[in-house]
């Protein structure tokens, strides 16, 4: 028999869910009317799936259109990210840090560069704080840009232009940090005590025009969904995220502001320049599919306010500590060390562990999407299968953090 | 499964002996077929990491694919002529992988895109990382790059293009001469 | 309700004198990380007992668990859990170290269900059993993978590379 023709035993995560459908209908529970059975199905979405942003399997079990039970399997795009840790030096361990979160990497770069420099008590120049700043944000905008327009994508697979118009505007924001840094997605800018490049002749000015262009853009997105009577009925109300959840699960970024919770780390536990900005926590009320694509579209306006400020507080000066071609090699004293920052997901941050050596000793990841993943199960049973795909567009998963 | 057809329903094509070496009518159809083939590739969304941003990129409206012919994504495999691994293959995905290229129906192609699905690229020493995706399936194209532009991709794709063109329809012989089909 | 950040105002010495007084026998070595991290290490067989009562703590109750890693420390494998108190606005940072050859711990996921996950992935990772676990099985790595990779004497084994 060819290969594409036999069904592939089921593993782990398949026979628990088979296990417990097994449980309920043993009860009782499936029977509803008269003289009929209803059988719950397991079915497999993913790891190959459009709506699921990434390698990531859900393995569902569903009674009709009504999803009972998720169990998510993650782990198809585990690239041994920690161990790699303890065989590469610092320095030559930002590439990879970049490709952790990668719709997000100068945020990923800044969460690992932050740490380390703590480890070794530097502290960056003014300039690049506020480069590091600029850039960061610029990536928030670009990063929200694609979650919200794949989420959007998602409710109509591929049908809305909104999707069009936010890559069509992130292609702007990666023309400008290419300029800065040389690459489009993978940037290995930031650097130990600052960042690699100063900001080219004239970058400064096209960054204020776009800024400037920004919210008009925005606008553009609102005017395309923001009415739509269908958007509406299939956001709001669905997918709430409670209080007693983000306690729970840790929840951080978005999804916990838009539940009214003012959970910001540029805020609560500020680093940078962020005490000397003037933005605000973006939050909502219901914590609701809308309220998530709410919050992002509000954060992406903040953004440009932060950008603005920096462009017109940037000071003059150095953007590395030392001269631009040292130190490649650095061992940070012994000790451990946390720092988190405000991904554009979430809590992002570094824990590493050091021996005195060149090489990490043990690096591990606080990644975001872990653990907003943890809430699946709780989140999208008793929704309808169209809805659990609008929801798991909202939570804004990069498959990149969750399996490192 | 065709040994469950009885004989008096099997249909006997008659010997072509005529088509069995190329000749100008094999290669004109060839040229017509591989020509049409060529420009309206259906590409399978296998983005499994970051490259995948930049397959995405290149399908929207500045780096356009559709003028090649190639925006139809589709993401079942049973529809697709090209599979793009984009990304790094691991050991847990290494078997999805394979029974989706699988599942796709002649004539078909791959292209490796990226450092990772090529050789494994950044992650080569991990324990879980597949050093290249034509450990699995058979690759045409590699793509270099970490992530490779959306034009460095294009350049791929055209030669992907120039060798599908080179596709002939004569059924292969003991004895044929190799570069006789796919 | 709507969660409150920050309502209590302590400085960094008050908190780790209060979680000093509060367990003496079960934590030791607490320090302060500045800028607001209290770093301290904990007994092993008081892990349950002690993590129930810091989230019931009345001034800086720590709700929510952030992350576990599990550290290799060559004779000793560290589980390092990481807690936040809303109320202060701080982090506590707990060291629990297991013997190697004997590596289990009590699970926490009735007191942080966050905990779930993560001590999924320590197990993966690192190879430390968390008693009591629901569900403790790989999550990253394949159901069949032999060993545990972020151990310091993991070595590659061809059976974990069908595909090379």
């Amino acid at each position: 028999m060819p290969d594409h023709f036999a069904v592939p035993e089921p593993d782990e995560a398949v026979k628990l869910a088979l296990r417990r459908v097994r449980e309920t209908t043993a009860v009782g529970g499936g029977s509803d009317m008269e003289g009929l059975e209803f059988n719950e199905v397991v079915v497999n979405m993913g790891p190959q799936h459009p709506s699921t942003h990434g390698v990531l399997r859900l393995v569902v079990t569903l009674d009709g259109e009504l999803v009972k039970d998720v169990i998510p399997v993650i782990g198809y795009l585990h690239r041994c990210k920690e161990k790699l840790a303890e065989k590469r030096t610092y320095y030559q361990y930002i590439p990879i840090v970049d490709r952790t979160e990668y719709l997000a990497s100068m945020n990923c770069e800044w969460g690992y560069v932050m740490t380390v420099e703590k480890l070794m008590g530097i502290r960056p120049t003014r300039r690049a704080e506020f480069i590091r700043v600029i850039v960061g944000e610029l990536m928030r905008i670009a990063s929200h840009q694609v979650a919200v327009g794949t989420f959007v994508a998602d409710l109509s697979p591929l049908g809305t232009a909104m999707v069009f118009y936010m890559f069509r505007d992130r292609e702007l924001i990666l023309d400008l940090l290419e300029e800065v840094s040389g690459a489009r997605m993978m940037f290995n800018y930031l650097r130990f005590g600052g960042v690699r490049y100063d900001l080219p002749a004239g970058w400064v000015d096209k960054c204020r025009e776009l800024m400037k262009r920004m919210p008009k853009l925005i606008d553009e997105y609102e005017a395309l969904v923001d009415d739509n009577a269908i958007f509406l009925q299939r956001t709001q109300g669905k997918g709430v995220i409670t209080q007693q959840d983000i306690v729970d699960y840790g929840i951080t970024g978005p999804n916990a502001r838009a539940s009214g919770v003012p959970l910001d780390l540029r805020r609560t536990r500020p680093y940078s320049v962020y005490p000397e900005l003037d933005f605000e926590v973006c939050t909502a009320a219901h914590g609701d599919v809308f309220d998530r694509y709410r919050v992002r579209m509000d954060e992406m306006r903040e953004s440009v306010k932060i950008v603005e400020q920096c462009l017109d507080m940037l000071p003059r000066g150095r953007v590395q500590l030392g001269s631009l071609r040292a130190p490649y090699v650095i061992t940070p004293p012994p000790g451990s060390c946390y720092v988190g920052q405000e991904n554009p997901r979430g809590e992002y941050g570094t824990y590493i562990v050091s021996d005195g050596s060149r090489y990490p000793y043990r690096l591990k990841f606080r990644d975001p999407c872990f653990c907003n993943l943890q809430l699946f199960p709780k989140l999208l049973s008793g929704n309808k299968i169209a809805d659990a795909v609008a929801i798991s567009g909202s939570i804004d998963l990069v498959l990149g953090g969750i399996d490192r | 499964m065709s040994d469950m057809v009885p004989d008096r329903l099997k249909i006997g094509y008659p010997k072509l002996e005529k088509f069995q070496n190329p000749n100008v009518i094999t290669t004109t159809a060839d040229f017509v077929f591989s020509w049409a083939r060529s420009n309206s590739v259906f590409p399978f969304t296998y983005g499994l990491a970051c490259c995948a941003i930049e397959m995405l990129s290149s399908g929207f409206a500045r780096f356009d694919v559709a003028r090649y012919g190639m925006e139809v994504f589709r993401p079942t495999p049973r529809q697709c002529d090209l599979m793009i691994v984009a990304g790094t293959l691991n050991e847990k995905m290494a078997p999805v992988l394979k029974r989706l290229y699988d599942q796709m129906a002649e004539p078909k192609w791959v292209v490796s895109m990226g450092a990772c699905a090529t050789s494994g690229g950044p992650f080569y020493d991990g324990y879980n990382v597949v050093n290249g995706v034509d450990k699995v399936v058979p690759v045409d194209v590699y793509i270099p790059g970490c992530p490779p532009r959306p034009e460095a991709l294009f350049q791929g794709l055209l030669e992907l293009q120039g060798k599908i063109r080179q596709h002939s329809f004569a059924p292969v012989l003991p004895g044929a001469p190799e570069d006789a089909g796919s | 309700m709507t969660l409150e950040i920050g309502t209590v105002d302590l400085t960094m010495d008050e908190i780790a004198g209060r979680l000093a007084a509060a367990f003496p026998v079960e934590l030791s070595a607490v320090s302060v990380q500045e800028p607001d991290t209290v770093v301290a290490h904990l007994e092993r067989t008081r892990l349950k007992d002690v993590a129930r009562r810091l989230k019931e703590l009345p001034q800086l109750a720590y709700e929510t668990l952030n992350w576990i890693a599990g550290v290799d420390l060559g004779a000793q494998l560290e589980s390092v859990y990481h807690v936040y108190s809303w109320r202060t606005n701080t982090y506590l940072e707990l060291h629990v170290t297991v013997p190697r050859a004997k590596a289990e711990l009590d699970t926490v996921t009735d007191v942080w269900p966050a905990a779930d996950w993560h001590e999924r992935e320590a197990w993966d990772m690192m190879g430390i059993r968390y008693l009591g676990h629901p569900d403790l099985r790989r999550i990253l790595l394949k159901d069949d993978f032999v060993g545990h990779p972020l151990r310091k004497d993991y070595v590659d084994l061809a059976e974990n590379h069908p595909h090379a």
